[in-house]
């Protein structure tokens, strides 16, 4: 049990660099924290408020006190032992939550600081950060974590400042046969494209087609790919085009569309080793007309062909909890 | 670590060795508890892609995200098959009713993260780079040994597992200031090069360089 133990004014609990395992709730009167700013050496003071948790860090994570805890008036303390302390915590989630808001802000701020001393250059904006992550695994040739990022990049940033750049870096890696290596070089990949040849004209259909789609023009770049695998029917990307054709369908709300095309092309490419993700988008057009039971027996398809722990089997998976109301 | 996590089955989450969980600077919602392989966290700072941690079953990540949507810090890899359980804001209420052991680890690993901040922030207001460098190895010690109790020993040779990489990752100064001043420790007898490891040959000595050093003002 825990007990609540009455401290005089002027006072100390306890001293900074004390080791000890008692947590304390301030049930009356006035507490003050002193600690020492790590940067400027100067003497911090914060009141704990009333019902207010302290010594939590230090008794948990068993290291030397942070602060002292000064007693301004005669104040009221309970005393909690560590598993006095769990205890508490086991029967009451919401004081965990609230205190895990107070620690992830206290994380927040130190890691700023941190990042602060370190950092070389001025802070990057997370869209610009998602980017240079892309490029930089780009650069170093290490691509499948530079389509991860660019990928993401195009998804949270479909209009983005770097969207050319991050759709010409992903195409370039996509184009390549596997066992290959693409072309780094931007300036490069983009002379191939220039070349005149019938060709990279194609090529640069494709291509404009994925700009296209990350700028949510789904119509003209439907019109892209179209341009793309009737040029190149036989090509490895005629069938990545296509399924861009059926994923810019369902993009319009053109839920008919999308399924006779993927349809279509399911009969086609039946081997193909996309194949789940073409009933995703099958399912997917059946739920948004409202054809919950079609749907449903999509989505279970995908869930038994496609690879395990793959991104089209865990949308499937949550395509069918949602469907159940789950 | 013994818990019964079968009710939480649905939140599970297979990764392939390789796969990206998710990568610095995406908008974060998720955090993940491993429950199978290993875990890779990597930052990229300037130029370089730097192992910051490998975790392993047991442990959380991306737990910055339960709170606050705000981006990733730093990218997870899977090092090897992985499990993770993944939770978001949604079911994260749910997981804190029925299973107040997974929180109170939640808690412990927030209060481990704030504690090495600290420290880390502590070597970084050091502005004389033999104090830094000493007190990386102060940290790492601490680390180290963080299960004995009492300091009685302090005095005997400790061996730090680290490279000049990641002594310079800790103090912020670049290799080569770091190999100057290593250079300067081994000649004075404070500290031994050996195979990716280093012989400190009296922390107390390193503590008082550091203490010296140290703002007072």
């Amino acid at each position: 049990m825990p007990q609540a133990i009455k401290y005089k004014a002027k006072s100390i609990i306890y001293f900074e660099g004390d080791v000890s395992d008692k947590v304390f709730i301030l049930q009356s009167g006035k507490v003050s924290l002193i600690s020492t700013d790590i940067d400027t050496g100067m003497q911090n003071r914060e009141l704990v408020k009333t019902g207010e948790f302290f010594g939590v860090k230090s008794s948990l994570g068993k290291f030397p006190r942070e602060e002292t805890a000064d007693v301004l008036v005669d104040s009221v303390v309970l005393v909690f032992g560590v598993l006095e302390f769990e205890k508490l915590i086991y029967a009451n989630p919401r004081i965990t939550l609230q205190m895990l808001k107070v620690f992830s802000n206290q994380l927040r701020r130190i890691h700023r600081q941190v990042e602060n001393l370190l950092a070389t250059e001025e802070q990057v904006n997370p869209e610009k950060g998602l980017f240079g992550i892309g490029e930089y695994y780009f650069k170093a040739q290490k691509f499948k974590p530079a389509l991860y990022a660019l990928r993401r990049y195009l998804t949270y940033y479909p209009a983005g400042v770097h969207q050319a750049r991050a759709t010409e870096y992903l195409v370039s890696i996509e184009k390549c046969p596997p066992g290959k290596t693409p072309a780094v070089s931007p300036a490069h990949f983009a002379k191939g494209f220039e070349g005149g040849s019938s060709a990279s004209a194609d090529a640069a259909a494709y291509f404009n087609g994925v700009t296209l789609f990350s700028a949510e023009k789904y119509e003209e770049a439907i019109s892209s790919f179209k341009q793309y695998v009737s040029a190149n029917p036989e090509a490895e990307y005629a069938v990545k085009a296509l399924s861009e054709i059926g994923k810019a369908f369902y993009s319009l709300k053109k839920y008919d569309e999308c399924i006779k095309h993927f349809s279509t092309m399911i009969q086609k490419y039946s081997k193909h080793a996309e194949v789940g993700e073409f009933l995703l988008y099958l399912g997917m057009s059946c739920n948004a007309k409202g054809d919950k039971a079609k749907a449903e027996g999509f989505f279970n398809k995908v869930i038994q062909i496609a690879e395990e722990g793959s991104e089209t089997k865990r949308k499937a998976k949550k395509e069918l909890k949602e469907l159940g109301g789950r | 670590m013994g818990l019964d996590l079968s009710q939480f089955d649905r939140f599970k989450v297979t990764f392939q060795k390789g796969d990206q969980i998710f990568c610095e600077y995406e908008p974060g919602d998720a955090f993940y508890l491993i429950q199978e392989g290993r875990v890779q966290i990597v930052k990229i700072i300037g130029e370089i892609e730097k192992m910051i941690d490998i975790l392993h079953p047991g442990e959380i990540f991306g737990e910055m995200a339960i709170l606050e949507e705000a981006p990733r810090s730093a990218s997870a890899i899977a090092l090897d098959k992985v499990e993770v359980l993944e939770f978001n804001k949604k079911n994260f209420e749910i997981l804190m009713r029925g299973n107040p052991q997974i929180a109170m680890k939640l808690l412990m690993t927030f209060i481990k993260r704030i504690y090495d901040q600290k420290r880390r922030f502590m070597i970084l207001t050091l502005q004389d780079p033999q104090a830094r460098v000493a007190d990386v190895f102060l940290m790492l010690s601490e680390t180290q040994t963080i299960l004995q109790q009492n300091e009685t020993k302090i005095t005997d040779d400790v061996v730090i597992d680290a490279t000049l990489e990641d002594i310079s990752h800790w103090c912020g100064l670049s290799v080569a200031e770091c190999r100057q001043v290593m250079a300067y420790f081994t000649a004075q007898r404070k500290i031994e090069t050996l195979n990716n490891k280093f012989l400190v040959k009296n922390l107390n000595d390193l503590q008082r360089l550091v203490n010296s050093r140290r703002k007072k003002d």
